[in-house]
């Protein structure tokens, strides 16, 4: 039972879901591992001197039990050794793929999604680019069905050309069948 | 009425093949709903008024003026018209608004009228679309007539455009604007299966609210210190009573207020699907209801995305069940009901009928052939598992404040599995030719029903745990709601149904693409 933990890794690549025969699967941007680094180590920095802090504050003010201090500490550190696992992880999971019928992606560290969003029920798409993201050239391509809830499917870790292609062949094969 | 068809001259020379059908705009007797608004509105105000400062007299005319005078003002400024296309509504005379809702948007027509606006002849016509808003607009209010006349031309429109892009069949081509579809009803409510429905209603919740309601009102009224006063006397002569007669003085008295809550959910639910009718007519589906105030939708069949059916367990007890259809942009959870009841198409009925009459809201449901499927068993080792793990979570947490006693949180194990067993026998699924049925609960059952070319995406989804077991959760989103959630399948038949989904939602997709008034 404790080793569900473990089993992931290994067996990854046999529990996937099988790919699309029909349109030939793709990765992500490599560089998209340093913009993930980047983004998620200030972030786990920032949370883990928090930690710290917040648990010397909070010991200066009530009395704590000592092993406070180590739990403390122990977050801290899950948070930044967990944020430098997880962008090569979810580089090495991340495939997706394309073609006039079906967008499919797939990725998940721990929690596996498997998705296939059919190109014509696509209400509109976007190319999102935000500041950080810029500085490493990526875009992040954003696709939306009808509804409101979970509507909106991203694609994350691309080049500007590659997702300006990807909305190209989107708006292409939706046009054929518009006619 | 014809100077408006004029005034939209100019449109219809840019849209060559739009015609107007039906222009109009409120019924004058709204101006007086206005003003009875305004007395009510400023009647605060002026009793402040009256009894001690004058100032709040001045507040009173002011408030009052400014409601009559917008209600005036909205009254002569507000247009409707209908064409071929669109319905157009205009408003106001500096801030002026347009609006034009292209008429294969339109999910749903409703009518409502209270009690005041019924005695009045009127009614408010309520138009949604699948923008998640509910309501796109509101005209408040028409005469009964000239709704009427306006629902009529709507679908009369909206039947001419799917004749014309269905033009595979030329009898059906021609315009059938003129003679109106028979009209048959599906099902009508008896009282008794109303006043069952509000008997079996478990609210708890809102009786929790109202109970807090009370308690503040006590509260703010200084009444508990007398109240402490009545409660010991109340306690000490229940213990002059031996413990068996003071035991059941209490559950009578407990049963007195159930039995209180009941009756008033039973006399609401009477009131509110008071000769709720669903009648279908040409591709439309409608529901009259109401006693005090009245309530009519139309819903097009080819808008249902999602039927559901619904016994919590005490209506499983009694077999009888509550059936809803979502159309897209509803925007509710799955478990909310619409304010107003407007997504009910069955208030309560044998569960049996509600089979009979599944194929009126989804049609082809009746030729379905198919087998119904159980989830893995492993479900049930999944929760256990997952019980597992909280248990140790929760003793580790313990364990610095209670010590050994810590150890009880192992108690949930047992209850861990027990809830899997259930869950286990709950869950059934089915993917038919145009259908996926999906039943879970644990002592209630809710069946959900989607159409598979109303898909819009497929998802499979699977956490730690469900890839240990080889299990997989499949989600299948809609326009309507969140998605449907069918989980612990065999990882094997979550990847076949995941393909199999997204592809034939795809082949809808485009065929919608083809004929894009369906």
């Amino acid at each position: 039972m404790d080793s569900h933990d473990e089993v992931p890794q290994p067996t990854a690549d046999d529990e996937r879901p099988a790919p699309v025969a029909v349109a030939s699967e793709q990765r992500l941007e490599r560089r998209v591992v340093a913009y993930w680094y980047a983004t998620h180590l200030v972030r786990a920095l920032a949370m883990a001197a928090m930690f710290v802090v917040v648990s010397r504050s909070l010991r200066a003010e009530i009395e704590l039990p000592a092993w406070s201090e180590y739990v403390a500490w122990g977050l801290a550190i899950a948070v930044v050794v967990s944020a430098l696992v997880v962008p090569a992880w979810a580089y090495a999971t991340w495939r997706f793929s394309v073609d006039d019928r079906l967008l499919s992606m797939r990725f998940g560290m721990l929690f596996v999604e498997d998705r296939r969003v059919p190109v014509p029920r696509m209400q509109h798409v976007d190319i999102s680019r935000g500041p950080i993201e810029r500085l490493f050239g990526l875009a992040t391509f954003v696709v939306f069905t009808a509804g409101n809830e979970g509507s909106a499917f991203r694609l994350p870790g691309l080049s500007q050309a590659r997702a300006e292609a990807l909305r190209d062949g989107v708006l292409r094969a939706r046009g054929r069948d518009v006619v | 009425m014809s100077s408006d068809a004029d005034a939209t001259g100019p449109t219809q020379a840019t849209e060559p093949q739009a015609r107007v059908l039906l222009a109009g705009s409120l019924h004058p007797l709204v101006l007086l709903l206005r003003l009875l608004d305004g007395i009510r509105q400023s009647v605060f105000p002026l009793v402040l008024g009256i009894a001690s400062e004058p100032m709040f007299l001045a507040v009173a005319a002011v408030v009052f003026l400014l409601h009559v005078g917008q209600g005036l003002l909205r009254y002569l400024t507000f247009h409707y018209t209908l064409t071929t296309d669109e319905l157009r509504t205009r408003e106001g005379l500096l801030h002026r608004q347009e609006r034009r809702i292209p008429i294969d948007r339109i999910q749903d027509i409703g009518f409502e009228s209270t009690l005041l606006r019924r005695a009045l002849g009127l009614a408010v016509v309520r138009v949604e679309t699948a923008s998640g808003q509910g309501v796109e607009a509101q005209l408040d209010s028409l005469s009964q007539a000239d709704a009427e006349r306006l629902r009529e031309a709507l679908l009369a429109a909206r039947s001419l455009r799917v004749g014309a892009v269905e033009s595979a069949d030329p009898e059906v081509a021609a315009p059938r604007a003129p003679m109106p579809d028979p009209e048959w009803t599906v099902y009508r409510a008896e009282s008794s299966m109303l006043l069952l429905r509000g008997l079996t209603d478990l609210r708890f919740g809102a009786m929790a609210v109202a109970a807090y309601g009370a308690y503040e009102l006590a509260d703010q009224l200084g009444m508990f210190t007398r109240l402490q006063g009545v409660g010991n006397t109340f306690e000490q002569w229940l213990r002059g009573f031996p413990t068996v007669v003071a035991a059941s003085l209490l559950a009578g008295l407990v049963a007195a207020v159930l039995a209180f809550s009941s009756a008033t959910a039973a006399l609401g639910n009477l009131l509110a699907f008071h000769g709720f009718r669903l009648t279908l007519r040409a591709d439309a589906l409608s529901c009259r209801f109401g006693l005090i105030t009245t309530r009519q939708k139309t819903l097009p069949r080819a808008r249902i995305q999602r039927v559901r059916v619904e016994q919590t367990w005490l209506r499983r007890l009694l077999s009888v069940a509550v059936a809803r259809a979502d159309s897209a942009g509803a925007g509710r959870g799955v478990d909310d009901e619409a304010p107003g009841g407007y997504d009910v198409i069955v208030p309560l009925a044998p569960l049996q009928s509600i089979g009979a009459m599944l194929p009126a809201a989804l049609p082809g449901f009746e030729s379905e052939r198919g087998s119904v499927r159980r989830a893995s068993p492993r479900l049930v080792l999944r929760l256990a598992a997952r019980g597992a793990i909280e248990a140790i979570v929760l003793a580790a947490v313990l364990w610095p404040a209670v010590g050994a006693s810590a150890a009880f949180a192992f108690l949930w194990l047992p209850v861990a599995w027990l809830l899997g067993r259930l869950a286990w026998h709950g869950l059934e699924f089915g993917l038919f030719e145009r259908h996926i049925y999906l039943r879970t609960g644990l002592l209630g059952h809710y069946r959900v029903y989607v159409p598979t070319h109303k898909v819009q995406a497929v998802s499979v989804h699977q956490g730690p745990l469900q890839r240990a077991l080889g299990l997989a959760e499949i989600a299948v989103f809609v326009a309507g709601g969140p998605p449907t959630r069918i989980p612990d399948l065999e990882l094997a038949d979550a990847r076949a149904m995941l393909s199999d989904l997204a592809s034939r939602a795809a082949l809808a997709a485009m065929q919608d693409w083809r004929n894009p008034a369906v």
